[in-house]
């Protein structure tokens, strides 16, 4: 259990990059229109932020230095700015997001208005970011979240046609009634949501905060390669239920209602029961990674005391950021804006951050002077090229396609 | 004197002519002892033809992984020179200025990989 | 061409951009203090504007570029910055170490207020997570 229990780091980081509630929203929405011929793009996806989480839970480790502080460090003011001023809007955009899902989540369960739910989710968000524990706050939300895996189960109780999802996700093509460029749009939003800049920076210091040193480079490894993987095959597994059911009928998913129908014809109340709990939990720990994001982020990039490992008296401005950041998502919800429809706005932001992000990172996994002896090996080096070459396009692309298909519309 | 007066700072020869800009100061610990460490001592300049801040110093560290991003970054700031403090002969708001007679030396990092041949 | 090597070689060298500046400034406790925004440099013989003549040194790390500075640019005035004396420094690795506490510093300030008169007022800030 112990064992199971020191990969919920890497678990928690998962959900809030795989399975919050932009990507379950999108996820379905791929479903129903492409069937599983974006499936690719999530591999690719998961390959590319294994890659880099590794690394970046390996500086970690051995340097104890967290991400954003590297990035400050070897990018310099400006573009570190610039990179700050990106990743904190992406964190605020998603932390609205996902406290506007938690409380529409509640709907399902309740059938009370989310508006009553909102102010509910941000106390008890604010609450755990205060005063839990680091270590608690990221198993009971990891494995809680991890009942999501419901929805793999009801890929296969729904009995589908398994000869066309294979050929689907084996044989990618645009289908008839969409265009091109909305095809690449979602596969660059969903490439943006596996490889989300706050992932690393949530991983990295959830390293620091865990104390990780060298003797656990085995166990940031294992994090890595358990907890992205499974956040991955989950958000298949969500395209593959809307794609049983919605796709054949050509209906388009747009409510969190529907992306739980399949789960509710495969199981009944039960598997709705359990889905809706997992959901919640997972738009929790989503919302929790957030709001941790933006104190780490700014507090690292200034130079501030951070962590939860500190009382929060030693890390007063950390702290601080992170209740006005609440504040603001609250605030935000309650003019009954779509928090989905803000997820969106996010793809482009992280066009900017994502190559300032990744580029650091890699600089710095290759230092002697952080490293000492765990540099890069040349493996390692040559795939993160690559994907450095796949991030700049994908940022390149992303707000001309944005603009162009009117966000996938 | 604030060092980032210095940073960025174009270089003027002896006659007056551009040189380059200052993309670092190196100083070296072995001035008097300040406390606990010895106080850094201003040992010289480092010059690039071009500006642009040397990202990462790739050119004088000798790193040379990621092998594709470490020889575009040591090309970009090829020609970076040290130019030691006693040969600077003003710094003004505007400029630095050399005295005659100033000497390029290596400005290989001692002890890094770009020094060995 | 490739130039002839220094002479004078020292053993230990900063380069300011390459190892000081930007980097976290930890006190003796390891709690980060705020960063090496930038360096005060004086003639040993005390002269602020110092010229090759005389051998110079760094007396004082600079900090306190106010947010809007570090990301648009410009410097705040000298009056401004807050010194750290060069004397409290340890140790300089991938982070800068002092012999002193946080709190003995001016350059924490906004720290200690914002604890004052936001976090302590908060049931629960001054308890350890648990």
């Amino acid at each position: 259990m112990k064992k199971v229990l020191g990969l919920a780091l890497g678990i928690l980081t998962a959900i809030g990059g795989f399975l919050d509630i932009g990507d379950l929203v999108t996820n379905a929405v791929v479903g129903s229109r492409f069937g599983l011929s974006l499936a690719w793009v999530v591999v690719v996806g998961v390959v590319g932020i294994c890659l880099f989480a590794q690394m970046s839970g390996r500086v970690a480790a051995v340097s104890g230095r967290a991400t954003f502080e590297i990035i400050r460090e070897r990018l310099g003011p400006r573009a570190a700015g610039a990179n700050l001023s990106a990743s904190f809007l992406i964190n605020l955009l998603t932390l609205t997001a996902e406290v506007g899902g938690i409380a529409l989540a509640l709907q399902l369960a309740s059938s009370v208005e989310p508006r009553l739910w909102i102010p509910v989710a941000a106390l008890a968000l604010w609450l755990v970011v205060w005063r839990t524990k680091f270590s608690i706050m990221e198993n009971v939300t990891g494995l809680v979240g991890l009942t999501l895996v419901v929805f793999a189960v009801a890929v296969f109780v729904l009995g589908p046609d398994w000869g066309t999802l294979a050929d689907q996700a084996f044989h990618p093509s645009v289908p008839a009634n969409e265009g091109h460029a909305v095809y690449w749009y979602y596969a660059i939003a969903l490439f943006g949501a596996a490889m989300t800049p706050y992932e690393v920076f949530f991983f990295s210091s959830g390293a620091v905060e865990e104390k990780w040193k060298v003797k656990d480079l085995t166990q940031s490894r294992a994090n890595v390669l358990v907890g992205f993987p499974l956040g991955g095959i989950l958000s298949v597994a969500i395209a593959a239920c809307a794609a049983i059911v919605f796709l054949p009928k050509g209906i388009e998913v747009s409510s969190l209602s529907q992306i739980v129908l399949p789960v509710a014809l495969a199981g009944g109340k039960l598997a709705l029961a359990v889905v809706i709990v997992g959901i919640v939990a997972a738009t929790f720990g989503a919302a929790l990674e957030t709001s941790l994001s933006s104190g780490y982020t700014l507090a690292q990039f200034m130079g501030w005391s951070w962590g939860k490992f500190r009382r929060p008296a030693r890390a007063a401005r950390f702290h601080l950021t992170m209740i006005i950041c609440l504040l603001v998502a609250v605030g935000v919800l309650m003019t009954s804006v779509d928090p989905i429809k803000i997820t969106e706005f996010s793809v482009v932001f992280s066009a900017i951050a994502l190559p300032l992000t990744y580029l650091p990172i890699l600089v710095v996994a290759n230092d002697p002077e952080y490293m000492g002896t765990y540099v890069n090996g040349r493996a390692t080096n040559a795939f993160a090229l690559v994907y450095l070459v796949i991030i700049v396009v994908a940022s390149v692309a992303a707000i001309p396609l944005m603009i162009v298909t009117g966000a996938g519309s | 004197m604030i060092l980032g007066d210095l940073l960025d700072s174009p270089v003027l020869g002896p006659d007056g002519a551009r040189v380059g800009f200052v993309v670092d100061v190196r100083f070296a610990l072995d001035g008097p002892l300040d406390g606990l460490l010895a106080a850094p001592r201003l040992h010289g300049l480092l010059v690039s033809p071009r500006t642009g801040t040397s990202f990462l110093g790739y050119e004088r560290n000798g790193v040379n992984a990621p092998a594709v991003l470490a020889r575009w970054f040591a090309w970009r700031h090829r020609g970076t020179f040290l130019v030691r403090w006693a040969d600077v002969e003003s710094v003004g708001r505007d400029a630095v200025t050399l005295r005659t007679g100033f000497r390029r030396v290596s400005a290989a990092l001692p002890g890094s990989l770009a020094q060995r041949p | 061409m490739s130039l002839p090597p220094d002479e004078q070689q020292p053993g230990l060298v900063l380069d300011a951009r390459l190892h000081l500046l930007d980097r976290q400034i930890l006190d003796v406790d390891g709690v980060p203090v705020c960063t090496v925004d930038d360096l005060e440099v004086h003639g040993i013989d005390g002269s602020d504007r110092p010229d090759g003549s005389q051998q110079a040194v760094v007396t004082s790390l600079l900090s306190g570029a106010v947010l809007a500075t570090r990301i648009l640019g410009g410097r705040p005035p000298a009056s401004r910055w807050h010194r750290i004396r060069w004397t409290h420094v340890v140790d300089v690795g991938t982070t800068v170490k002092l012999g002193v506490h946080g709190s003995e510093l001016d350059v924490t300030w906004t720290e200690r207020w914002v604890r004052d008169h936001v976090i302590s007022r908060i049931p629960g800030g001054s308890h350890d997570p648990g």
